[in-house]
Protein backbone atom coordinates (compact mmCIF):
# COMPACT_ATOMS: atom_id res chain seq x y z
CA UNK A 1 0.00 0.00 0.00
CA UNK A 2 1.55 3.28 -0.74
CA UNK A 3 1.66 6.77 0.66
CA UNK A 4 -0.73 9.61 -0.28
CA UNK A 5 2.21 10.17 -3.55
CA UNK A 6 -1.00 11.44 -5.48
CA UNK A 7 -1.10 14.29 -3.41
CA UNK A 8 1.88 15.58 -2.95
CA UNK A 9 4.51 14.34 -5.80
CA UNK A 10 3.48 16.94 -8.43
CA UNK A 11 4.35 19.84 -6.03
CA UNK A 12 8.16 19.25 -6.58
CA UNK A 13 8.47 16.49 -9.09
CA UNK A 14 5.39 16.86 -11.50
CA UNK A 15 6.94 19.45 -14.10
CA UNK A 16 9.96 16.92 -14.22
CA UNK A 17 8.03 13.71 -14.82
CA UNK A 18 5.96 15.48 -17.28
CA UNK A 19 9.09 16.19 -18.96
CA UNK A 20 10.84 12.75 -18.75
CA UNK A 21 7.24 11.72 -20.16
CA UNK A 22 7.73 13.95 -22.80
CA UNK A 23 11.62 12.81 -23.45
CA UNK A 24 9.96 9.17 -23.69
CA UNK A 25 7.77 9.96 -26.65
CA UNK A 26 10.53 11.35 -28.65
CA UNK A 27 12.64 7.81 -28.62
CA UNK A 28 12.90 5.72 -31.93
CA UNK A 29 9.87 3.69 -33.11
CA UNK A 30 10.14 0.16 -34.65
CA UNK A 31 9.65 2.08 -37.75
CA UNK A 32 12.97 4.36 -37.31
CA UNK A 33 14.77 1.51 -37.13
CA UNK A 34 13.87 -0.16 -40.14
CA UNK A 35 14.60 2.84 -41.82
CA UNK A 36 17.86 3.26 -40.37
CA UNK A 37 18.58 -1.15 -40.63
CA UNK A 38 18.28 -0.29 -44.54
CA UNK A 39 20.87 2.77 -45.30
CA UNK A 40 23.47 2.33 -47.70
CA UNK A 41 26.29 3.76 -45.41
CA UNK A 42 26.95 6.80 -42.41
CA UNK A 43 25.75 9.31 -44.39
CA UNK A 44 22.52 7.79 -45.50
CA UNK A 45 22.37 6.74 -41.55
CA UNK A 46 22.95 10.58 -40.45
CA UNK A 47 19.83 11.81 -43.02
CA UNK A 48 17.43 9.40 -40.85
CA UNK A 49 18.28 10.54 -38.21
CA UNK A 50 18.23 14.02 -39.05
CA UNK A 51 14.39 13.40 -38.95
CA UNK A 52 14.55 12.36 -35.40
CA UNK A 53 15.60 14.45 -32.08
CA UNK A 54 19.10 13.82 -32.88
CA UNK A 55 18.96 16.20 -35.74
CA UNK A 56 20.41 19.23 -34.61
CA UNK A 57 23.68 17.26 -32.69
CA UNK A 58 24.27 15.40 -36.11
CA UNK A 59 23.41 18.30 -38.67
CA UNK A 60 27.00 19.75 -38.76
CA UNK A 61 29.05 16.84 -38.81
CA UNK A 62 31.24 16.34 -41.96
CA UNK A 63 31.51 13.37 -43.90
CA UNK A 64 32.84 10.69 -43.67
CA UNK A 65 31.16 10.04 -40.60
CA UNK A 66 32.55 7.38 -38.20
CA UNK A 67 30.07 5.13 -35.95
CA UNK A 68 32.12 6.51 -32.85
CA UNK A 69 31.25 10.12 -33.88
CA UNK A 70 27.57 9.03 -34.43
CA UNK A 71 27.55 7.40 -30.52
CA UNK A 72 29.45 10.65 -29.24
CA UNK A 73 26.50 13.21 -30.52
CA UNK A 74 23.42 10.77 -29.71
CA UNK A 75 25.32 10.84 -26.14
CA UNK A 76 25.71 14.54 -25.69
CA UNK A 77 21.70 14.95 -26.40
CA UNK A 78 20.87 12.31 -23.69
CA UNK A 79 23.65 14.40 -21.28
CA UNK A 80 21.64 17.57 -21.93
CA UNK A 81 18.33 16.44 -21.13
CA UNK A 82 19.64 15.09 -17.94
CA UNK A 83 21.30 18.51 -17.37
CA UNK A 84 18.48 19.83 -17.63
CA UNK A 85 16.07 18.04 -15.26
CA UNK A 86 19.01 17.71 -12.72
CA UNK A 87 19.20 21.30 -12.71
CA UNK A 88 15.64 22.01 -11.99
CA UNK A 89 14.94 18.95 -9.58
CA UNK A 90 15.13 19.48 -5.91
CA UNK A 91 15.62 16.95 -2.87
CA UNK A 92 15.42 14.01 -3.24
CA UNK A 93 14.73 13.85 -6.43
CA UNK A 94 18.21 15.44 -7.60
CA UNK A 95 19.38 12.73 -4.69
CA UNK A 96 18.37 10.19 -7.36
CA UNK A 97 19.47 11.40 -10.37
CA UNK A 98 22.92 11.76 -9.70
CA UNK A 99 22.71 7.97 -8.30
CA UNK A 100 22.08 7.62 -11.72
CA UNK A 101 25.55 8.65 -13.06
CA UNK A 102 27.64 7.19 -10.54
CA UNK A 103 28.13 3.89 -12.79
CA UNK A 104 29.48 6.25 -15.87
CA UNK A 105 31.31 7.95 -12.59
CA UNK A 106 33.16 4.40 -11.79
CA UNK A 107 33.75 3.38 -15.53
CA UNK A 108 35.70 6.67 -16.11
CA UNK A 109 37.71 6.24 -13.00
CA UNK A 110 38.85 2.81 -14.08
CA UNK A 111 39.50 4.39 -17.90
CA UNK A 112 41.72 6.71 -16.18
CA UNK A 113 43.78 4.26 -14.07
CA UNK A 114 43.93 1.49 -16.42
CA UNK A 115 44.65 4.39 -19.50
CA UNK A 116 47.89 5.57 -16.91
CA UNK A 117 48.95 2.07 -16.78
CA UNK A 118 49.37 1.55 -19.90
CA UNK A 119 51.37 4.92 -20.13
CA UNK A 120 48.78 6.53 -22.21
CA UNK A 121 47.94 10.11 -22.25
CA UNK A 122 45.38 11.81 -20.27
CA UNK A 123 44.05 14.20 -22.11
CA UNK A 124 43.06 11.70 -24.65
CA UNK A 125 41.91 9.41 -22.18
CA UNK A 126 39.60 12.56 -20.64
CA UNK A 127 38.38 12.30 -24.45
CA UNK A 128 36.98 8.96 -24.07
CA UNK A 129 35.37 9.43 -20.40
CA UNK A 130 31.58 8.99 -20.37
CA UNK A 131 30.19 12.47 -20.13
CA UNK A 132 27.59 11.74 -17.34
CA UNK A 133 30.15 10.14 -15.26
CA UNK A 134 32.87 13.42 -15.48
CA UNK A 135 33.64 14.96 -12.17
CA UNK A 136 36.33 18.02 -11.37
CA UNK A 137 39.82 16.40 -9.87
CA UNK A 138 38.77 13.15 -12.57
CA UNK A 139 42.21 13.80 -14.11
CA UNK A 140 44.04 13.86 -10.75
CA UNK A 141 43.79 10.43 -11.12
CA UNK A 142 46.55 9.98 -13.14
CA UNK A 143 49.27 10.50 -10.35
CA UNK A 144 48.18 7.48 -8.09
CA UNK A 145 50.21 4.45 -7.96
CA UNK A 146 47.91 2.23 -5.52
CA UNK A 147 43.95 2.31 -4.05
CA UNK A 148 45.17 4.18 -0.86
CA UNK A 149 46.05 7.19 -3.08
CA UNK A 150 43.73 6.75 -5.73
CA UNK A 151 41.26 7.29 -2.89
CA UNK A 152 43.36 9.65 -0.44
CA UNK A 153 44.28 11.74 -3.31
CA UNK A 154 41.00 12.46 -5.48
CA UNK A 155 38.15 9.90 -4.48
CA UNK A 156 37.87 11.10 -0.96
CA UNK A 157 36.13 14.49 -2.22
CA UNK A 158 33.79 12.67 -4.88
CA UNK A 159 30.79 10.46 -4.58
CA UNK A 160 32.26 7.12 -4.44
CA UNK A 161 33.83 7.89 -1.57
CA UNK A 162 31.74 5.66 0.58
CA UNK A 163 32.11 2.94 -2.10
CA UNK A 164 35.73 2.65 -1.39
CA UNK A 165 35.96 0.99 1.81
CA UNK A 166 36.20 -2.32 0.81
CA UNK A 167 39.19 -1.94 -1.52
CA UNK A 168 41.74 0.22 -0.08
CA UNK A 169 44.80 -1.43 -0.36
CA UNK A 170 48.32 -0.68 -0.70
CA UNK A 171 48.82 -3.00 -3.64
CA UNK A 172 50.05 -1.94 -6.57
CA UNK A 173 47.46 -1.05 -9.66
CA UNK A 174 47.68 -4.31 -11.94
CA UNK A 175 45.12 -5.61 -14.37
CA UNK A 176 43.41 -7.82 -11.88
CA UNK A 177 43.12 -5.05 -8.76
CA UNK A 178 41.70 -2.76 -11.06
CA UNK A 179 39.24 -5.30 -12.64
CA UNK A 180 38.58 -6.56 -8.78
CA UNK A 181 38.35 -2.34 -8.06
CA UNK A 182 35.98 -2.24 -10.53
CA UNK A 183 33.28 -4.51 -9.72
CA UNK A 184 33.69 -4.14 -5.88
CA UNK A 185 32.89 -0.41 -6.56
CA UNK A 186 29.77 -1.13 -8.72
CA UNK A 187 28.50 -3.68 -6.25
CA UNK A 188 28.86 -1.16 -3.44
CA UNK A 189 27.37 1.70 -5.42
CA UNK A 190 24.16 -0.66 -6.26
CA UNK A 191 23.71 -1.66 -2.75
CA UNK A 192 24.17 1.95 -1.69
CA UNK A 193 21.60 2.71 -4.71
CA UNK A 194 18.92 0.07 -3.47
CA UNK A 195 19.22 1.03 0.39
CA UNK A 196 18.24 4.73 -0.85
CA UNK A 197 15.37 3.79 -2.97
CA UNK A 198 14.38 1.58 -0.14
CA UNK A 199 13.94 4.52 2.08
CA UNK A 200 11.97 6.32 -0.66
CA UNK A 201 8.88 4.04 0.00
CA UNK A 202 6.34 3.86 -2.21
CA UNK A 203 6.11 3.17 -5.80
CA UNK A 204 9.47 4.39 -6.44
CA UNK A 205 11.44 1.30 -3.62
CA UNK A 206 8.57 -0.93 -5.54
CA UNK A 207 9.68 -0.31 -9.15
CA UNK A 208 13.40 0.71 -8.53
CA UNK A 209 13.93 -2.28 -6.34
CA UNK A 210 12.67 -4.75 -9.31
CA UNK A 211 15.08 -2.78 -11.72
CA UNK A 212 18.06 -2.72 -9.45
CA UNK A 213 17.45 -6.45 -8.66
CA UNK A 214 17.51 -7.29 -12.14
CA UNK A 215 20.66 -5.60 -12.75
CA UNK A 216 22.69 -7.10 -10.10
CA UNK A 217 21.28 -10.17 -11.14
CA UNK A 218 22.64 -9.81 -14.91
CA UNK A 219 25.78 -8.97 -13.31
CA UNK A 220 26.20 -11.79 -11.43
CA UNK A 221 25.86 -13.75 -14.29
CA UNK A 222 28.00 -12.22 -16.41
CA UNK A 223 30.62 -12.11 -13.55
CA UNK A 224 30.46 -15.55 -13.80
CA UNK A 225 30.91 -16.55 -16.90
CA UNK A 226 33.47 -13.65 -17.70
CA UNK A 227 35.25 -15.24 -15.68
CA UNK A 228 35.20 -19.11 -16.62
CA UNK A 229 38.66 -19.84 -17.63
CA UNK A 230 40.42 -17.27 -15.70
CA UNK A 231 42.47 -16.29 -12.55
CA UNK A 232 39.67 -15.15 -10.89
CA UNK A 233 39.39 -17.58 -7.27
CA UNK A 234 36.11 -18.37 -6.62
CA UNK A 235 36.04 -17.10 -3.04
CA UNK A 236 36.64 -13.42 -5.27
CA UNK A 237 34.13 -13.86 -7.74
CA UNK A 238 31.50 -15.06 -4.49
CA UNK A 239 32.64 -11.44 -3.29
CA UNK A 240 32.02 -9.37 -6.47
CA UNK A 241 28.14 -10.59 -6.21
CA UNK A 242 25.76 -8.27 -5.03
CA UNK A 243 24.07 -9.24 -1.67
CA UNK A 244 20.42 -8.61 -2.98
CA UNK A 245 18.48 -10.02 -5.76
CA UNK A 246 16.70 -12.87 -7.08
CA UNK A 247 19.90 -14.86 -6.80
CA UNK A 248 21.06 -13.57 -3.91
CA UNK A 249 22.24 -16.11 -1.68
CA UNK A 250 21.66 -19.60 -3.02
CA UNK A 251 22.31 -18.80 -6.65
CA UNK A 252 24.92 -16.61 -5.86
CA UNK A 253 26.58 -20.22 -4.05
CA UNK A 254 26.56 -21.81 -6.95
CA UNK A 255 27.44 -19.89 -9.64
CA UNK A 256 30.46 -19.21 -7.69
CA UNK A 257 31.60 -22.41 -8.53
CA UNK A 258 30.41 -22.79 -12.49
CA UNK A 259 33.08 -24.07 -14.74
CA UNK A 260 31.35 -23.76 -17.84
CA UNK A 261 28.31 -21.99 -19.65
CA UNK A 262 26.07 -25.08 -19.12
CA UNK A 263 26.35 -25.10 -15.12
CA UNK A 264 25.60 -21.10 -14.88
CA UNK A 265 22.58 -22.39 -17.38
CA UNK A 266 21.52 -25.28 -15.26
CA UNK A 267 21.84 -22.39 -11.94
CA UNK A 268 19.81 -19.61 -13.46
CA UNK A 269 17.32 -21.51 -15.13
CA UNK A 270 15.53 -22.64 -11.65
CA UNK A 271 14.26 -18.95 -11.34
CA UNK A 272 11.38 -18.58 -13.61
CA UNK A 273 12.01 -14.99 -14.45
CA UNK A 274 15.35 -16.00 -16.28
CA UNK A 275 14.46 -18.80 -17.62
CA UNK A 276 12.69 -17.46 -20.49
CA UNK A 277 15.75 -15.84 -20.94
CA UNK A 278 18.29 -18.84 -21.46
CA UNK A 279 15.07 -20.56 -23.18
CA UNK A 280 16.14 -18.64 -26.23
CA UNK A 281 19.80 -19.73 -26.42
CA UNK A 282 20.78 -23.36 -27.42
CA UNK A 283 23.48 -25.00 -24.97
CA UNK A 284 27.08 -23.75 -25.07
CA UNK A 285 26.07 -20.32 -26.66
CA UNK A 286 26.26 -17.30 -24.94
CA UNK A 287 26.15 -14.96 -28.54
CA UNK A 288 22.65 -13.62 -28.18
CA UNK A 289 22.56 -13.58 -24.11
CA UNK A 290 23.08 -9.93 -24.16
CA UNK A 291 20.04 -9.16 -26.51
CA UNK A 292 18.20 -11.77 -24.33
CA UNK A 293 18.83 -9.25 -21.29
CA UNK A 294 18.45 -6.49 -22.78
CA UNK A 295 15.13 -7.22 -24.14
CA UNK A 296 13.85 -8.43 -20.69
CA UNK A 297 15.37 -5.01 -19.52
CA UNK A 298 13.45 -3.05 -21.24
CA UNK A 299 10.57 -4.92 -20.70
CA UNK A 300 11.00 -4.00 -17.22
CA UNK A 301 11.78 -0.31 -18.03
CA UNK A 302 8.57 0.35 -20.50
CA UNK A 303 6.51 -1.10 -17.23
CA UNK A 304 8.00 1.34 -14.68
CA UNK A 305 5.84 4.34 -16.99
CA UNK A 306 2.85 2.85 -16.56
CA UNK A 307 2.36 4.15 -13.57
CA UNK A 308 2.57 7.73 -12.19
CA UNK A 309 4.02 9.71 -9.01
CA UNK A 310 7.40 8.21 -8.74
CA UNK A 311 11.23 8.72 -9.81
CA UNK A 312 12.08 5.16 -11.43
CA UNK A 313 10.26 7.35 -14.83
CA UNK A 314 14.00 9.01 -14.54
CA UNK A 315 16.01 6.00 -14.46
CA UNK A 316 13.70 4.01 -16.94
CA UNK A 317 14.05 7.01 -19.40
CA UNK A 318 18.02 7.35 -19.07
CA UNK A 319 18.31 3.34 -19.51
CA UNK A 320 16.44 3.29 -22.67
CA UNK A 321 18.08 6.13 -24.26
CA UNK A 322 21.10 4.22 -23.79
CA UNK A 323 20.03 1.30 -24.84
CA UNK A 324 18.76 3.07 -27.67
CA UNK A 325 22.21 4.16 -28.41
CA UNK A 326 23.48 1.06 -28.46
CA UNK A 327 21.10 0.07 -30.81
CA UNK A 328 21.95 3.01 -32.98
CA UNK A 329 25.70 2.18 -32.30
CA UNK A 330 25.19 -1.62 -33.73
CA UNK A 331 23.31 -0.48 -36.79
CA UNK A 332 26.16 2.07 -37.84
CA UNK A 333 29.24 -0.69 -37.28
CA UNK A 334 27.00 -2.95 -39.32
CA UNK A 335 25.99 -0.60 -41.97
CA UNK A 336 29.60 0.65 -42.00
CA UNK A 337 31.18 -3.22 -42.22
CA UNK A 338 28.77 -4.05 -44.79
CA UNK A 339 27.09 -6.92 -42.59
CA UNK A 340 23.56 -5.80 -42.53
CA UNK A 341 22.17 -9.14 -42.46
CA UNK A 342 23.54 -9.47 -39.06
CA UNK A 343 22.18 -6.53 -37.92
CA UNK A 344 19.30 -7.97 -35.95
CA UNK A 345 21.48 -9.83 -33.85
CA UNK A 346 21.89 -7.16 -31.03
CA UNK A 347 19.10 -4.68 -32.07
CA UNK A 348 16.56 -4.14 -28.88
CA UNK A 349 13.53 -2.91 -30.33
CA UNK A 350 12.11 -0.22 -27.46
CA UNK A 351 8.74 0.20 -29.10
CA UNK B 1 64.36 -50.33 -91.61
CA UNK B 2 63.75 -52.13 -88.14
CA UNK B 3 66.60 -49.77 -86.32
CA UNK B 4 64.51 -46.61 -87.64
CA UNK B 5 61.17 -48.26 -86.70
CA UNK B 6 62.96 -48.39 -82.92
CA UNK B 7 64.09 -45.10 -82.98
CA UNK B 8 60.82 -43.56 -83.80
CA UNK B 9 59.05 -45.47 -81.26
CA UNK B 10 61.46 -44.32 -78.54
CA UNK B 11 61.07 -41.03 -79.83
CA UNK B 12 57.29 -40.78 -79.98
CA UNK B 13 58.05 -42.50 -76.29
CA UNK B 14 59.88 -39.40 -74.89
CA UNK B 15 57.52 -37.23 -76.48
CA UNK B 16 54.52 -38.69 -74.97
CA UNK B 17 56.37 -38.70 -70.96
CA UNK B 18 56.86 -35.32 -71.67
CA UNK B 19 53.72 -33.99 -73.09
CA UNK B 20 52.31 -36.48 -69.40
CA UNK B 21 54.68 -34.48 -67.29
CA UNK B 22 53.69 -30.68 -68.75
CA UNK B 23 50.00 -32.14 -68.07
CA UNK B 24 50.88 -33.20 -64.64
CA UNK B 25 52.56 -29.09 -64.01
CA UNK B 26 49.69 -27.80 -65.85
CA UNK B 27 47.35 -29.31 -63.38
CA UNK B 28 49.32 -28.83 -60.45
CA UNK B 29 49.64 -25.50 -61.18
CA UNK B 30 46.17 -24.69 -61.44
CA UNK B 31 45.09 -26.75 -58.18
CA UNK B 32 47.57 -24.28 -56.75
CA UNK B 33 45.84 -21.34 -58.20
CA UNK B 34 42.38 -22.86 -56.78
CA UNK B 35 43.39 -23.47 -53.55
CA UNK B 36 45.26 -20.05 -53.33
CA UNK B 37 41.76 -18.71 -54.50
CA UNK B 38 39.98 -20.76 -51.71
CA UNK B 39 42.96 -19.11 -49.12
CA UNK B 40 41.40 -15.93 -50.07
CA UNK B 41 37.99 -16.13 -50.01
CA UNK B 42 38.90 -17.32 -46.39
CA UNK B 43 40.81 -14.98 -45.26
CA UNK B 44 38.11 -12.04 -46.36
CA UNK B 45 35.20 -13.93 -44.74
CA UNK B 46 37.25 -14.40 -41.55
CA UNK B 47 38.57 -10.76 -41.08
CA UNK B 48 34.85 -9.59 -42.05
CA UNK B 49 33.86 -12.14 -39.04
CA UNK B 50 36.57 -10.67 -36.77
CA UNK B 51 35.72 -7.15 -36.99
CA UNK B 52 31.93 -7.77 -36.43
CA UNK B 53 32.19 -9.88 -33.08
CA UNK B 54 35.25 -6.64 -32.22
CA UNK B 55 31.82 -4.44 -32.70
CA UNK B 56 29.79 -7.09 -30.93
CA UNK B 57 32.21 -7.07 -28.26
CA UNK B 58 32.22 -3.37 -27.68
CA UNK B 59 28.37 -3.49 -27.69
CA UNK B 60 28.05 -5.66 -24.98
CA UNK B 61 30.78 -4.40 -22.33
CA UNK B 62 30.51 -0.89 -23.49
CA UNK B 63 32.53 1.30 -25.56
CA UNK B 64 34.68 2.92 -22.56
CA UNK B 65 36.12 -0.98 -22.33
CA UNK B 66 36.96 -1.28 -25.79
CA UNK B 67 38.84 1.52 -26.80
CA UNK B 68 42.33 2.34 -28.07
CA UNK B 69 43.23 4.60 -25.79
CA UNK B 70 43.19 1.33 -23.46
CA UNK B 71 46.28 -0.41 -25.69
CA UNK B 72 49.63 -0.73 -23.71
CA UNK B 73 52.18 1.65 -25.15
CA UNK B 74 54.92 0.30 -22.73
CA UNK B 75 57.64 -1.94 -24.63
CA UNK B 76 56.96 -5.31 -24.19
CA UNK B 77 58.28 -8.69 -26.83
CA UNK B 78 56.13 -9.42 -29.49
CA UNK B 79 53.21 -12.18 -28.97
CA UNK B 80 53.43 -13.03 -32.06
CA UNK B 81 56.79 -13.52 -34.67
CA UNK B 82 57.17 -14.70 -38.12
CA UNK B 83 60.67 -16.05 -39.31
CA UNK B 84 61.38 -16.27 -43.59
CA UNK B 85 63.72 -19.25 -44.64
CA UNK B 86 65.37 -20.03 -47.78
CA UNK B 87 65.53 -23.09 -48.87
CA UNK B 88 67.75 -24.00 -52.50
CA UNK B 89 66.33 -26.06 -54.74
CA UNK B 90 68.15 -27.32 -57.81
CA UNK B 91 67.00 -25.97 -61.17
CA UNK B 92 67.18 -27.27 -65.01
CA UNK B 93 67.17 -23.41 -66.22
CA UNK B 94 71.08 -22.14 -66.98
CA UNK B 95 70.54 -18.51 -66.07
CA UNK B 96 70.45 -19.63 -62.37
CA UNK B 97 70.97 -23.69 -61.55
CA UNK B 98 69.96 -22.84 -57.73
CA UNK B 99 66.52 -21.47 -56.75
CA UNK B 100 65.93 -19.93 -53.84
CA UNK B 101 62.69 -20.28 -52.36
CA UNK B 102 61.46 -18.62 -49.71
CA UNK B 103 58.98 -20.09 -46.25
CA UNK B 104 57.43 -17.91 -44.07
CA UNK B 105 56.91 -19.61 -40.91
CA UNK B 106 54.29 -18.77 -38.01
CA UNK B 107 55.03 -18.65 -34.00
CA UNK B 108 51.86 -17.76 -32.59
CA UNK B 109 52.62 -16.77 -28.70
CA UNK B 110 55.97 -17.39 -28.65
CA UNK B 111 57.24 -17.45 -24.89
CA UNK B 112 59.68 -15.57 -24.22
CA UNK B 113 61.19 -16.23 -20.87
CA UNK B 114 64.62 -16.89 -20.34
CA UNK B 115 65.27 -15.42 -23.77
CA UNK B 116 63.91 -18.92 -25.31
CA UNK B 117 61.05 -18.86 -28.06
CA UNK B 118 58.98 -21.56 -28.65
CA UNK B 119 58.40 -23.09 -32.15
CA UNK B 120 55.95 -26.17 -31.65
CA UNK B 121 53.72 -24.86 -34.58
CA UNK B 122 56.49 -23.72 -36.24
CA UNK B 123 58.45 -26.83 -36.65
CA UNK B 124 55.37 -28.30 -37.73
CA UNK B 125 55.32 -26.37 -40.41
CA UNK B 126 58.95 -26.58 -41.76
CA UNK B 127 58.39 -30.37 -41.60
CA UNK B 128 55.34 -30.05 -43.68
CA UNK B 129 57.14 -28.59 -45.92
CA UNK B 130 60.02 -30.12 -46.58
CA UNK B 131 57.88 -33.34 -47.80
CA UNK B 132 55.84 -31.48 -49.71
CA UNK B 133 59.01 -29.96 -52.37
CA UNK B 134 60.61 -32.99 -52.29
CA UNK B 135 58.07 -35.02 -53.28
CA UNK B 136 55.15 -32.95 -55.11
CA UNK B 137 52.07 -34.31 -55.55
CA UNK B 138 48.74 -33.19 -56.99
CA UNK B 139 46.88 -31.53 -54.05
CA UNK B 140 44.02 -34.24 -52.56
CA UNK B 141 41.18 -32.47 -51.76
CA UNK B 142 39.99 -35.08 -49.32
CA UNK B 143 42.34 -35.27 -46.66
CA UNK B 144 40.48 -38.04 -44.66
CA UNK B 145 40.88 -40.92 -47.10
CA UNK B 146 44.66 -41.25 -46.19
CA UNK B 147 44.60 -42.40 -42.29
CA UNK B 148 48.86 -41.94 -42.06
CA UNK B 149 47.55 -38.31 -41.85
CA UNK B 150 45.32 -39.38 -39.15
CA UNK B 151 47.96 -41.11 -37.11
CA UNK B 152 50.08 -38.51 -37.44
CA UNK B 153 47.88 -36.45 -35.60
CA UNK B 154 47.43 -38.31 -32.78
CA UNK B 155 50.27 -39.06 -31.92
CA UNK B 156 51.76 -35.24 -31.82
CA UNK B 157 48.41 -34.21 -29.02
CA UNK B 158 50.13 -34.79 -26.45
CA UNK B 159 53.12 -32.86 -26.56
CA UNK B 160 51.17 -30.12 -27.95
CA UNK B 161 48.84 -29.84 -24.67
CA UNK B 162 51.61 -27.66 -22.73
CA UNK B 163 52.06 -25.26 -25.46
CA UNK B 164 48.02 -25.19 -25.67
CA UNK B 165 48.30 -23.89 -21.75
CA UNK B 166 50.96 -21.76 -22.60
CA UNK B 167 49.29 -19.89 -25.40
CA UNK B 168 46.35 -19.84 -23.62
CA UNK B 169 47.99 -18.00 -20.87
CA UNK B 170 49.31 -15.44 -23.70
CA UNK B 171 46.14 -15.16 -25.01
CA UNK B 172 44.44 -13.98 -21.92
CA UNK B 173 47.68 -11.88 -20.84
CA UNK B 174 47.22 -9.89 -24.73
CA UNK B 175 43.55 -9.25 -23.89
CA UNK B 176 43.84 -8.13 -20.58
CA UNK B 177 44.43 -4.75 -21.63
CA UNK B 178 40.91 -4.32 -21.96
CA UNK B 179 40.45 -5.78 -18.05
CA UNK B 180 40.71 -9.12 -16.63
CA UNK B 181 36.91 -10.30 -17.19
CA UNK B 182 36.34 -9.94 -20.77
CA UNK B 183 33.17 -10.87 -22.56
CA UNK B 184 33.39 -14.38 -24.67
CA UNK B 185 32.46 -12.20 -27.78
CA UNK B 186 35.93 -10.47 -27.09
CA UNK B 187 37.66 -13.95 -27.22
CA UNK B 188 35.61 -15.22 -30.19
CA UNK B 189 37.19 -12.12 -32.13
CA UNK B 190 40.96 -12.64 -30.64
CA UNK B 191 40.47 -16.34 -32.33
CA UNK B 192 39.72 -14.76 -35.56
CA UNK B 193 42.06 -12.60 -35.87
CA UNK B 194 44.43 -15.32 -34.99
CA UNK B 195 43.17 -17.33 -37.58
CA UNK B 196 43.39 -14.45 -40.05
CA UNK B 197 46.79 -13.78 -38.85
CA UNK B 198 47.79 -18.20 -40.00
CA UNK B 199 46.17 -17.77 -43.28
CA UNK B 200 47.93 -14.59 -44.23
CA UNK B 201 51.15 -16.80 -43.81
CA UNK B 202 49.44 -19.65 -45.68
CA UNK B 203 48.38 -17.46 -48.86
CA UNK B 204 51.99 -15.67 -48.50
CA UNK B 205 53.62 -20.00 -48.76
CA UNK B 206 51.52 -20.64 -51.39
CA UNK B 207 51.92 -17.46 -53.87
CA UNK B 208 55.85 -18.93 -53.56
CA UNK B 209 54.54 -22.22 -54.39
CA UNK B 210 52.47 -20.84 -57.33
CA UNK B 211 55.98 -19.11 -58.64
CA UNK B 212 57.78 -22.33 -58.31
CA UNK B 213 54.97 -23.88 -60.14
CA UNK B 214 55.36 -21.71 -62.37
CA UNK B 215 58.91 -21.94 -63.07
CA UNK B 216 58.23 -25.83 -63.42
CA UNK B 217 55.73 -25.13 -66.41
CA UNK B 218 58.18 -22.26 -68.22
CA UNK B 219 61.19 -25.51 -67.37
CA UNK B 220 58.86 -27.77 -69.36
CA UNK B 221 58.86 -25.59 -72.23
CA UNK B 222 55.42 -23.66 -71.47
CA UNK B 223 55.17 -20.04 -72.53
CA UNK B 224 55.07 -17.62 -69.63
CA UNK B 225 52.76 -15.65 -71.22
CA UNK B 226 50.42 -18.67 -71.16
CA UNK B 227 50.72 -18.52 -67.07
CA UNK B 228 49.25 -15.23 -67.29
CA UNK B 229 52.28 -13.65 -65.45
Amino acid sequence: MYGFEALTFNVHSGYLEAIVRGYRSGLLTAADYNNLCQCENLDDIKLHLSATEYGPYLQNEPSPLHTTTIVEKCTLKLVDEYKHMLCQATEPLSTFLEYITYGHMIDNVVLIVTGTLHERDVHELLEKCHPLGMFDSIATLAVAQNMRELYRLVLVDTPLAPYFSECITSEDLDDMNIEIMRNTLYKAYLEDFYRFCQKLGGATAEIMSDLLAFEADRRAINITINSIGTELTRDDRRKLYSNFGLLCPYGHEELAVCEDIDQVRAVVEKYPPYQSIFAKMSYGETQMLDKAFYEEEVKRLCLAFEQQFHYAVFFAYVRLREQEIRNVMWISECVAQNQKSRVHDSVVFIF
Amino acid sequence: MEEQEVNQSCENGRRNGEAEQEEDSALQFLDSIDSYLCLMDSLSSTLREGWLELASARHSMGISRITNVLLDLKPHSAATTIKVSSHVFESSSTEDPMVRQPHITLSKWSSFKDGKGCFGEAVAGEEEFKNKSQNPQLRHRNPSQFPEFQEAHTSSEGASLSADDEAKKERTKSLSVFGTLVSPKLRAAQHSFESVLEILVEIANKRSLLVWDALGMEDDGVPWWVLGW
